[in-house]
């Protein structure tokens, strides 16, 4: 590093004024991440001054962290240094919202609750619910391609995201995409950048696809035999004219953490439309159920919310397991044959999707991490893959918590992160294959 | 460029003699694609059968420096799939076959030349079918389909080409064979998936293609109506929307269309309307028959001078008649014309119709519109008299006008057609140096020697260049450092 750290703390508050750099102890302690402290936290207030900040650790060798709302710091393999945390929490404007083109624009540390409140007066949604989703940045959305029940019926950040401002790792301003719903106007930049962890560039505004409210919803719970019924059921409604909103496979531990009737495995299933609809495919739901030997028990809008509460806070080490929909209950039984039989755990997921989502507290990281290189060997097959989405620190610098990559399309990532930061100074060694 | 013997014979040693072309009028018929303005005939085309042959021959151009130009169905509209540098041209069309259907998992994997349609037949009695529907469906490959990530139809409901591809398997342009993305929904890594479709072979060419399937709806219900004017028809667009639908389909015909398809098909589109709006929502019955009538209110109380609502396949089919011939009938109109596939925000509609029509005006020129009204989708096509250069000169300038005027309404300058050698210079309207320069350094990421589809989709431009730097954020007056 060629510049000290008070020379850095100069040089920061030079380009974002007094209070928009700090080295306060209590703060720095606050930006830890993974234990790594920063020797000062940057909290720009606008796209130039993130940009400023940028180019100055770009020219000085400095590692930056971006952040948003700090709830996936745990995602990834822990940081070797940090300079500087850049907090975006202080880029919170709605830009740009135009109801009729069902599009808005906002700067990245705008949180999906707030523009989900913002959205509410013409009953529009952006319909992105990946755990503890309210609080959440869209920028940290987008960065970390995180995703929810939701997916099921509108697509991922992948899907929703038209337009992307982003800083490049030397500090220049760059746009991809439009802020028009469709268009193939050059490469589809918005697209490299979602799930991208920001060590390809430092995601500033968004400009996001909305889609209508839907007049109507109802929630019904199926409560069945086992895995084998559940993907029996799975597979009955995928291949049906019925189209849900949502579609969650529970275990029994997901059951019991959502306060809901003990039973071996469940789904809960989701419609939105006009009520007449909504009636229609929730007695198709029904007779599908009868047929299954089990019925449909109706929760209300709080169960929701109830199981988005469980998924965020429920476990110190959680698994993003993507296998296919036919083998969701083969990789049940893979799950709980290499956690042990005894293991307390919440297994939810997008069953449609083939995306299991595994919650358990780890004490033993050894342990665990022998379970995951297993979970791994058997997604293998359906060229899925698990993902370590937070798990203690120990955990995950054990185990690689992305897994492997294949070799020309790692060689590839790689080959695009030298390009776009070469001096390595966006969240080096925290992505895949060291990038 | 001439091409050695020894290099036609290691060709020719790769693919055999039956999957190379050289004589001169086997290669003219793969000179250009169906924007005939744009023409450029290979040295070689190769017909490759599988993944191995097709890196060979991109390992054996890369060694000699050949520009290689991939091909599908040759029904672009961008003249992407034409060799203005010479070179070798590959050309996907025996690379056809359905590889995997897997219905359980809801996707397919198919080869590049497949034609699009095709797959839907093969999963349309499981009750599946592939969601992008380019009008040319019929004709047009998966694998040109990915190159330009086309649209369709149908597009704003079910969203373009990109939303449905699951995987690919490519030959870079440094030679690898690569598989990015797969069957599983998610994979660790950047989404090079993502980026590389709508790369128009700037990056490489497509050896297989995982798609979603989507299954069909229970109903489909399609409404015609018909206005005075295409400002009227505008706002029927806007207000439907702005009542919380999305329906599958939403197409708008003007007036010149509706005559020009009415003296063909016998479509019977109302005669006298300034503009025809069609209608198509699909989804669960009771949605469908709910929104079907209140989309029939929003038209009455816009004004429609006619509302219809098909009771059945046929009278539905009947609807959708003139649209599907609408290209064909413009030939009615002109014999030649220059077609637009720019976009604005689909609350601009009214202006820009209005905007479009002052043109037309100012030019003297008859524009044609047919084109995707839900999300603001133009494809005016400007008539001219190819035997009167005057025309063809105010045709283009024409052209030139309305793309600046979408773009100045926030717009964007192709919606689903892509880029290829037609609208490259066009980029610079939308994107500033940096990121036309972000853009040429990620293709050179996949293809560093550039030798894949040169001259398609980049334009000429400083920041498409070795060397150029884009401006850095500077210090405001007055601070110290």
């Amino acid at each position: 590093m060629s510049v000290t750290t008070r020379a850095l703390g100069d040089a920061l508050r030079a380009r974002l004024g007094p209070d928009g750099a700090t080295d306060d102890p209590a703060a720095r302690a606050a930006a830890a991440v993974d234990g790594c402290q920063p020797s000062w936290v940057a909290r720009p207030r606008s796209l130039e001054e993130t940009a400023r900040v940028l180019a100055l650790a770009h020219d000085e060798g400095l590692v930056v962290l971006p952040r948003g709302s700090g709830s996936a710091l745990a995602l990834g393999t822990p940081p070797e240094r940090a300079d500087v945390v850049l907090d975006l929490a202080r880029l919170d404007a709605i830009l740009e919202y135009s109801p009729d083109d069902l599009t808005v624009t906002v700067q990245a540390g705008v949180t999906a609750g707030a523009l989900a409140a913002a959205l509410a007066g013409p009953r529009q949604t952006l319909p992105l619910d990946p755990p503890g989703w309210s609080r959440r940045t869209l920028g940290g959305i987008a960065a970390t391609a995180a995703s929810g029940p939701l997916r099921l019926r509108y697509g991922a950040m992948r899907d929703l995201l038209l337009g992307v401002r982003f800083i490049q790792a030397d500090g220049v301003s760059t746009w991809g995409g439009a802020k028009v719903v469709k268009s193939v106007t050059g490469y589809d930049v918005p697209k490299l950048l979602v799930g991208s962890l920001g060590t390809l560039g430092v995601i500033g505004e968004l400009t996001l696809r909305l889609h209508p409210l839907p007049e109507t919803e109802a929630t019904g719970l199926l409560l069945l035999r086992g895995p084998e019924a559940a993907q029996e059921m799975v597979s009955r409604i995928v291949d049906s004219t019925l189209q849900p909103n949502r579609l969650e496979w529970l275990d029994a531990g997901a059951l019991a953490a959502c306060g809901l009737p003990a039973a071996p495995a469940a789904l809960a299933i989701s419609v939105g439309s006009v009520a007449p609809a909504v009636r229609a495919q929730h007695a198709a739901i029904a007779e599908a159920a009868a047929a299954a030997g089990t019925r449909v028990e109706t929760v209300g809008p709080a169960f929701w919310r109830a199981y988005d509460r469980v998924l965020a806070e429920t476990g110190n080490t959680v698994l993003r397991v993507a296998t296919l929909t036919s083998r969701l209950s083969a990789a049940m039984a893979a799950i709980r044959s290499a956690l042990g039989a005894d293991a307390a755990m919440v297994v939810t997921g997008c069953a449609p999707l083939g995306l299991l989502r595994v919650a358990v507290d780890g004490s033993e990281p050894t342990r665990l991490g022998q379970a995951i290189e297993r979970l791994r060997g058997f997604v293998a097959e359906d060229e899925g893959g698990v993902v370590i989405e937070r798990a203690p620190v120990a955990l995950r610098t054990r185990v690689d918590p992305w897994g492997s990559v294949p070799a020309g399309a790692l060689e590839l990532m790689r080959t695009l992160k030298r390009e776009f930061d070469p001096g390595r100074s966006l969240n080096p060694g925290r992505f895949v294959g060291g990038i | 460029m001439l091409l050695s013997p020894a290099f036609l014979d290691e060709l020719r040693g790769i693919v055999g003699a039956d999957g190379l072309v050289l004589s001169t009028e086997g290669r003219m018929t793969y000179e250009c694609d169906m924007h005939t303005f744009y023409k450029g005939a290979p040295d070689a085309v190769v017909l490759p059968l599988r993944a191995e042959q097709v890196q060979a021959v991109a390992k054996l151009c890369r060694r000699a420096r050949v520009p290689i130009v991939p091909r599908g169905s040759g029904t672009g509209l961008i003249g992407g799939a034409m060799a203005a540098q010479g070179g070798v041209m590959v050309s996907m069309t025996r690379m056809a076959a359905v590889l995997d259907v897997d219905l359980p998992n809801r996707c397919a994997t198919v080869q590049p030349g497949l034609i699009n349609l095709w797959l839907t037949h093969a999963v349309a009695e499981r009750g599946w079918f592939f969601a992008p529907d380019p009008s040319s469906q019929m004709v047009s490959s998966i694998g040109g389909n990915v190159s330009t990530n086309a649209g369709g139809p149908h597009c704003l409901k079910y969203g373009i080409t990109t939303n449905h591809v699951l995987g690919l398997e490519m030959v870079t342009g440094a030679g690898e064979l690569v598989r990015l993305g797969g069957k599983a929904a998610e994979r660790p890594g950047y989404d090079l998936t993502g980026a590389a479709v709508g790369s128009e072979g700037t990056f490489g060419l497509v050896t297989a293609i995982t798609v979603r399937l989507t299954h069909t709806s229970e109903a489909v219900k399609t409404a015609l109506a018909a206005f005075r004017s295409m400002v009227d028809a505008s706002e029927a667009v806007s207000a439907i929307i702005a009542a919380g639908m999305i329906p599958a389909a939403l197409e708008m015909l003007d007036e010149a269309i509706i005559k020009a398809i009415n003296a063909g098909t016998g479509a019977g589109y109302p005669e006298g309307a300034g503009a025809v709006l069609l209608i198509e929502l699909d989804g669960p019955r009771a949605e469908v028959e709910t929104q079907a009538e209140r989309a029939a209110a929003i038209c009455r109380e816009r004004g429609a001078i006619s509302v219809s609502v098909a009771r059945d396949d046929a009278e539905r089919a009947l609807l959708w008649k003139g649209r599907k011939e609408a290209a064909g009938a413009v030939g009615r109109l002109t014999a030649a014309y220059l077609l637009q596939d720019a976009v604005v925000p689909r609350s601009k509609l009214p202006q820009i119709m209005r905007e479009l029509v002052a043109i037309a005006e100012r030019h003297r020129l008859l524009i044609a519109n047919v084109f995707h009204a839900g999300d603001g989708n133009l494809h005016p096509l400007i008539c001219y008299d190819d035997r009167n250069p005057d025309e063809l000169a105010r045709a283009k300038q024409a052209n030139e006008e309305l793309l600046h005027a979408c773009i100045a309404l926030g717009g964007s300058v192709t919606g689903e057609h892509g880029i290829g050698a037609d609208k490259a210079q066009s980029l610079p309207l939308q994107f500033a140096e940096s990121d036309l320069n972000f853009m040429y350094r990620l293709r050179g990421a996949f293809d560093p020697d550039r030798l894949m589809n040169p001259g398609k989709l980049l334009p000429t431009h400083p920041a498409c260049g070795e060397g150029f730097r884009p401006a850095r954020p500077v210090l405001p007056a007055g601070t110290w450092v």
